[in-house]
Order: C-alpha cells, then sequence, then structure tokens
C-alpha cells in the first residue's frame, strides 16, 4: 500500500494517505478515518472523483495523493453555492466544464399558462403507462443519435447515471408520456417522483420541432402532477440550452440552484 | 486494508438549508446539527430538500458538524 504522512494540524499526529483498493484513499490520524477519496466510472464512461474530508488541509493532502494516480481527465460535480468545496476542487486543478441549472416550476395550469394547450394536429399524447414499449425505445434512441449528431453532448449529460444494460436508455418505460403520431412516436417526457418530481427529459424529433409538441407534452405531465395535488416540479438544463430554458421559463420556471460539473 | 470509519453515524431530519450547500439537521435525539452532502451524493445529483430524512456522519471531534451520506425515501 503506498502511505504518504503528513501533519494535519488536527490533534499534531502524523496523518497517513493510504491507498486502500485500486481506486480508493483513505487518510488517518492515530488510527481515525479522517477523510478519505474515491473514483467512479460512470455509466457514460468517465470517470468521477469525489473526495469527503473534515478539513481543508486533509482534502488536499488525499486530492495530493489520488488524482496523480488516476487518468485524465478526471470529473466532479459540485453545488455552486458550495463555495469552500468549489475552491477546494480549484486548488486541485480543476476547472468548470458545465454549468446546468435547476429550475423548480408550479403545476397548476392557472400558473404555468398551459391550460387548454393542445398538441398539433394529427399528434396524440399518450399517458405515461400507455406507450409501446417498442415505438418508445425507438424513438428515444433516434432522438438521442439527433442530438448527439448536433450538439454533441447527450452522452455527457450528468443526469445519465442509472446504470443499465450498454446501448439501454429507456430505464423505465413506464415513467414515460409520449407524442404519438400514427406508427411512429414523435417526442417523450420523463417525470419520476422519488421525494419530489422531477421532469428527467423533455425531447422531440428535430424535424417536428417548434411545432408546439414539447409544450403539450409539459401540459400533460404537470396536469397530470397537479391533478394529483403535486404543486411543484423540478429539472435541470444546460445553461447552452436555450430552448428548453426557453420552454421551462415560459411556465415560470425559475432557477433555484446550479451544479458544476469539473474537470481536470 | 479499509479501516472503518470511526464515525457516529445517526438518523435526523432536515429543518434548514442554508447558504452555501449546508443544512441543519435534527438528529432524532434533538441534537443539532450543521451538515453538507457527501462527495458521493453531490455526484449522484441526489438532492436534499426540507423535512427530507437522512442519515447523516459525525465526526468523533466535532459533533456539531455532520455529513449527509443517505437521503431516505419519505
Amino acid at each position: 500500500m503506498d502511505a504518504k504522512p503528513f501533519l494535519s494540524g488536527l490533534s499534531g499526529s502524523a496523518v497517513t494517505i493510504t491507498r486502500v483498493a485500486d481506486r480508493q484513499w483513505q487518510a488517518l490520524d492515530d488510527d481515525l478515518v479522517v477523510g478519505s477519496g474515491y473514483a467512479e466510472y460512470r455509466a457514460d464512461g468517465r470517470l468521477f472523483v469525489g473526495i469527503d474530508a473534515w478539513h481543508a488541509d486533509t482534502f488536499d493532502r488525499i486530492a495530493g495523493a489520488m488524482l496523480p494516480e488516476l487518468p485524465a481527465p478526471l470529473y466532479t460535480v459540485v453545488d455552486e453555492a458550495d463555495a469552500a468545496m468549489t475552491d477546494a476542487w480549484r486548488r486541485a486543478g480543476f476547472t468548470v466544464g458545465r454549468r446546468e441549472w435547476e429550475y423548480v416550476m408550479p403545476t397548476d395550469p392557472q400558473d404555468t399558462g398551459l391550460d387548454g394547450v393542445l398538441p398539433p394536429a394529427g399528434v396524440t399524447v399518450l399517458p405515461a403507462g400507455e406507450a409501446d414499449e417498442g415505438l418508445l425505445r425507438a424513438v428515444d434512441r433516434t432522438i438521442r443519435d439527433e442530438v448527439e449528431a448536433a450538439a454533441g453532448w447527450w452522452q455527457s449529460m450528468p443526469a445519465e447515471v442509472i446504470i443499465r444494460p450498454a446501448g439501454d436508455t429507456v430505464v423505465d418505460p413506464a415513467k414515460y408520456a409520449v407524442a404519438a403520431a400514427p406508427g411512429r412516436y414523435l417526442g417523450l417526457i420523463r417525470v419520476v417522483t422519488v421525494n419530489r418530481s422531477r421532469v428527467g427529459l423533455v425531447a422531440v424529433r428535430a424535424g417536428e420541432q417548434r411545432r408546439g409538441i414539447a409544450r403539450a407534452l409539459l401540459a400533460h405531465a404537470l396536469g397530470a402532477l397537479h391533478r394529483s395535488g403535486t404543486t411543484a416540479a423540478w429539472t435541470e438544463v444546460h445553461e447552452s440550452n436555450r430552448a428548453a430554458t426557453a420552454l421551462f421559463e415560459g411556465v415560470g420556471a425559475r432557477p433555484v440552484s446550479s451544479n458544476l460539473e469539473l474537470v481536470r | 486494508m479499509t479501516k472503518d470509519k470511526n464515525v457516529i453515524e445517526a438518523e435526523g431530519r432536515v429543518v434548514e438549508c442554508l447558504r452555501s450547500a449546508m443544512f441543519t439537521v435534527e438528529l432524532e435525539n434533538g441534537h443539532r446539527v450543521l451538515a453538507h452532502i457527501s462527495g458521493k451524493m453531490r455526484k449522484h445529483y441526489i438532492r436534499i430538500n426540507l423535512e427530507d430524512r437522512v442519515l447523516v456522519e459525525l465526526p468523533p471531534y466535532d459533533l456539531a458538524r455532520g455529513r449527509i451520506v443517505f437521503r431516505y425515501r419519505n
């Protein structure tokens, strides 16, 4: 094992940084674990690191021992409001790779302005649980390919953290409502409720955009939440995604926080 | 060998969301700690809200601070 002693300033005794596993480090002070660092590959293949330490100097020492041992690029995530943590990662050589805003939006149609919003002619919104799984997976795959070809950032979307079989991007088909035309789907929306309701995805095929389909999907999803007694929903939007920003801000969504993805 | 963490774990409830991504957590014994989110929770975009039930790690030398390591489903 690789062990590097240093004085922590906690008790005057030497704190030792030890690599305890392939991608795991620990800081020990008098046999007490006073910090830990780890790295983990996410489903998109990127290597994310994390450090938990009770003191900034311990954080820096773990970073100093751990980061040079790992292959670049390395990623981590911080709440932008957490200035101390953001500074700690900057000291370790990380810079901002992307910023994602978290929005909260009302569900009441009186507040969203979505009362009476319907899909365009020839398009029907199928509620969650009623979509054909084969057509759903097909439109999901198509839209992802279109986004990747145009914007090039779908593969690195931070929300895509659920481990699933390679190539499978639809975790639970029952969570998706879809915009359907005869024989094919044009768009989809996914809402998941764990403690609070989150719009995890809303997307429309490239050739079908600017027809009001995304707005109709959002009207359907927020309306369903409102009828079930849910008063607010959350979502995250990449700061460069102007279409999504306009869509959500257009229904009264307001930013409440931001996440930074840092890279080194 | 991985050492045991030597930390105290306690369940509690988030009673205040503060600036700088900090939270006041009231433990089951009524004690309140100032807590932040663990790195793993940040990495997985797990959000903490008012009234969430959480598991907190406390350092043995400072029981006024904590680290939220798990959020229970309400």
